[in-house]
């Protein structure tokens, strides 16, 4: 009588213990567990700080996050992801570091984690991920290597990306009767009638500082304008008419923006528009947050949101990061959920409140989103005509980046002739393309 | 082995060790930079996987239009900060090489400057610098001057009045300590011989102090040479290259073109140029001495 007892009562607690083990949730494996990030000191992951103990509590799995400025960032990555065995778990990456660190081999391709039943969450819904983002940031080895197509795979996911969008001050607009400019000839107009209007106000805020600045600010417009850096046999076409009209575009708004305009980095062109000196301002949706905090800006509730104006067509800037798992990282599976956690419908949405940029069509159109953040909406427009090949994404385009925005300042401070200088862009833009072993093929 | 041969040997046996550690500790990374500036190195590689590439990094510098550039702004900047940052620098000293009250403290403030963090230095002259909000030009529209293009059209004026802000004090500094250890008897002499205060600067003072203001000239001129962090937070090179000094443009090529050797290449024509000065300004400084010496044994002999 007491055996088979004894060996039901070891049966009934087998049982629950497989049972246990059965209902074992997706993160208990990993509870206990510390991961190390590295995030670049920016509004969105500023806004990241404050939902990581959200993700520890429902988890039990800790994160220490080296957050650093994004070119030091950049740096210490660089350094990091060479070394066999590595600190970081998980990385946020500068979108144009994704071809350095895909053709260099140190990130993961995500495949293997998104076909593990133990790791991927069924409800994660990735077709409500922002589409321009995933192909900016995410994918490589698709068309032109860079972007999304039949023969690529996805390495990151968009984490604090941006579009552009045009912020004007409604009070001045209104006051002279401007039209919200829809397209560039309006732009270009609207600009260069507010200092004449509003004496000691510069038209639009513009970044337009040698080097990277520069050459943000004249792709930003070389896209709508119907212009690209490269054509599809990769010969650069940066000098012909487009290219050349958006140098022009850029040179009006600088000629008509607030005094000292031509060394703006983006934090004086942004701090330019906070502090009330400029009109409008046409770039990243990253700003929305401090336009909005009456601590850094004189310009709260003047503010209005329009789509970044056309021109021959439309294409609003992608950019800003994505997030990684590096090939060197000593938790992957860990780092997995935690990069699945945030940029699921859910974190989305807390990081979306707690002041982020949401990376997913629906959190654009979340009612407590957009009550809290009515230019979400329009942000969510923007966002249908992101162009995730306004820049290309290749491994020599720094040395070209940088070449085009020294270039563009010439042309913006000594006055040099645009298309001779774009010619001189394009001509060593070949010679860099030609080294880099573009031309094989041709 | 004979008795005195071994006394002889004895001192560098027991040196050796820290002979060996000190070559290594600093051989190495000069090796590892001179080994790489041969290579077609990228920084997801280690440096033994990068291809060998001969002199190709040094030939293709030597050709880049943008490397010339960068090495005719850091020469401008670091002669210009050095001969102004000495200028001032003994100015001050002899200005200030007396006994007032309050002397102390006002020589404490003066060596604040050279304490702040280089990027801190950077970020506040940006500021004082802005178009709009900067205090000069707000200064000078109150008083009904037009503004300055301070990082603009004057960009590499503007960078240099800052380092010369930050690094004039340790000039200062070197400058009074040599002015304050130089022999009393001998600017009593020539105070008794009625030379003029002038005179014991020009003859005596300045002679006599020599030595140190090579070596601090020296000294400052290398780290002139290597300034990034003012630099790149101020202007980031800009407008166009006028400010991009090779430092700078050795940090770019390594961390946005991915060119290590290339960066080392330019670090080794950069190590080259800093060789060549430094063993120009110090032969110049062993001549001065011989002479000094040479004129020393021609007095001597005069006098027995």
């Amino acid at each position: 009588m007491y055996k088979p007892l004894k060996l039901i009562g070891m049966a009934a607690v087998a049982s629950l213990m497989y049972a246990g083990q059965a209902l074992a949730g997706p993160y208990d494996p990993y509870a206990g567990t510390t991961l190390v990030v590295n995030f670049p000191a920016h509004p969105h992951y500023n806004a990241v700080m404050k939902i990581l103990p959200e993700f520890t509590k429902e988890t039990g799995i800790e994160v220490e996050v080296d957050q650093l400025p994004y070119m030091k960032m950049r740096e210490r990555q660089t350094l990091e992801l060479g070394q066999d065995e590595g600190d970081y778990d998980l990385v946020a990456y500068v979108v144009f570091s994704k071809a350095d660190y895909v053709y260099a081999d140190q990130l993961e391709n995500l495949a293997r984690y998104f076909m593990n039943p133990k790791l991927a969450d069924p409800s994660y819904d990735s077709d409500d991920l922002i589409d321009g983002y995933v192909y900016n940031i995410g994918f490589a080895g698709g068309n032109k290597g860079y972007l999304q197509g039949k023969t690529g795979s996805l390495f990151g996911i968009p984490y604090g990306s941006e579009t552009s969008v045009l912020g004007y001050r409604k009070d001045i607009f209104a006051k002279h009767g401007l039209k919200v400019p829809s397209n560039y000839d309006e732009l270009l107009d609207v600009a260069c009638q507010i200092p004449n209007l509003e004496p000691g106000m510069g038209g639009l805020s513009s970044r337009a500082a040698s080097g990277h600045h520069a050459s943000h600010a004249f792709l930003l417009h070389l896209a709508p304008l119907g212009g690209r850096v490269f054509d599809d046999q990769w010969n650069p076409i940066v000098n012909n008419a487009a290219g050349v009209k958006a140098a022009n575009a850029l040179k009006t708004i600088v000629d008509c923006g607030p005094k000292g305009a031509a060394t703006f980095g983006f934090g004086e062109a942004l701090g330019s528009f906070l502090n009330g000196d400029t009109a409008m301002f046409l770039d990243t949706t990253v700003v929305a947050g401090q336009i909005n905090d009456p601590k850094k800006s004189k310009v709260v509730g003047k503010v209005g949101w329009a789509m970044h104006p056309m021109g021959v067509r439309r294409g609003s800037q992608t950019g800003g990061f994505g997030i990684g798992i590096p090939k060197n990282a000593q938790n992957k599976e860990a780092a997995f959920l935690l990069m699945q956690w945030l940029t699921s419908k859910k974190g989305d949405k807390l990081v979306a409140m707690a002041g982020g940029n949401p990376s997913r069509f629906s959190t654009h159109q979340d009612a407590d989103v957009n009550a809290k953040f009515p230019h979400m909406k329009t942000f969510g427009e923007a966002l249908k005509h992101a162009d995730p090949d306004w820049r290309p994404i290749i491994p020599v385009w720094g040395k070209i980046n940088a070449d085009l925005g020294t270039t563009l300042s010439k042309v913006l401070t000594e006055g040099l002739d645009t298309k001779q200088a774009l010619d001189g862009v394009a001509e060593r833009t070949r010679k860099v393309m030609e080294d880099a072993g573009y031309y094989t093929w041709q | 082995m004979s008795y005195s041969t071994i006394n002889r040997l004895t001192p560098y046996v027991f040196l050796a060790p820290a002979v060996v550690v000190m070559a290594i500790a600093l051989l190495y990374p000069l090796m590892y930079m001179v080994f790489g500036s041969f290579r077609a190195w990228d920084p997801s590689q280690a440096i033994g996987e990068a291809e060998f590439a001969g002199f190709t990094n040094y030939i293709t510098l030597w050709h880049d239009p943008n490397f010339h550039e960068s090495l005719i702004v850091t020469l401008k900047f670091a002669f210009s900060v050095v001969a102004l940052e000495m200028l001032i620098g003994v100015g001050l000293a002899l200005l200030l090489d007396r006994s007032l009250r309050g002397m102390s403290v006002l020589r404490t403030l003066f060596i604040l400057p050279m304490m702040i963090a280089p990027v801190v230095v950077g970020l506040i002259w940006r500021y004082m610098y802005h178009p709009s909000i900067g205090i000069f030009n707000q200064t000078l529209e109150s008083i009904g001057l037009g503004s300055v293009d301070w990082l603009g059209k004057h960009a590499l004026m503007s960078v240099i009045i800052a380092d010369i802000w930050q690094w004039t004090p340790f000039i200062f500094i070197l400058a009074l300590a040599a002015l304050q250890s130089l022999p009393r008897s001998a600017l009593e002499a020539a105070r008794i011989d009625g030379a003029s205060g002038w005179q014991q600067i020009i003859y005596i003072k300045l002679p006599l102090m020599m030595p140190v203001l090579i070596v601090t000239c020296l000294l400052r001129l290398i780290d002139a040479f290597k300034v990034l962090e003012v630099i790149l937070v101020m202007t980031e090179g800009g407008p166009g290259l006028s400010t991009e000094i090779l430092a700078l443009r050795i940090s770019r090529t390594a961390t946005e073109f991915r060119e290590l050797g290339v960066a080392a290449a330019m670090s080794n024509y950069l190590l080259m140029l800093l060789l060549i000065l430094t063993i120009a300004m110090l032969a110049y400084n062993k001549i001065q001495e011989l002479k000094k010496a040479r004129v020393k044994v021609l007095i001597d002999g005069d006098g027995s």
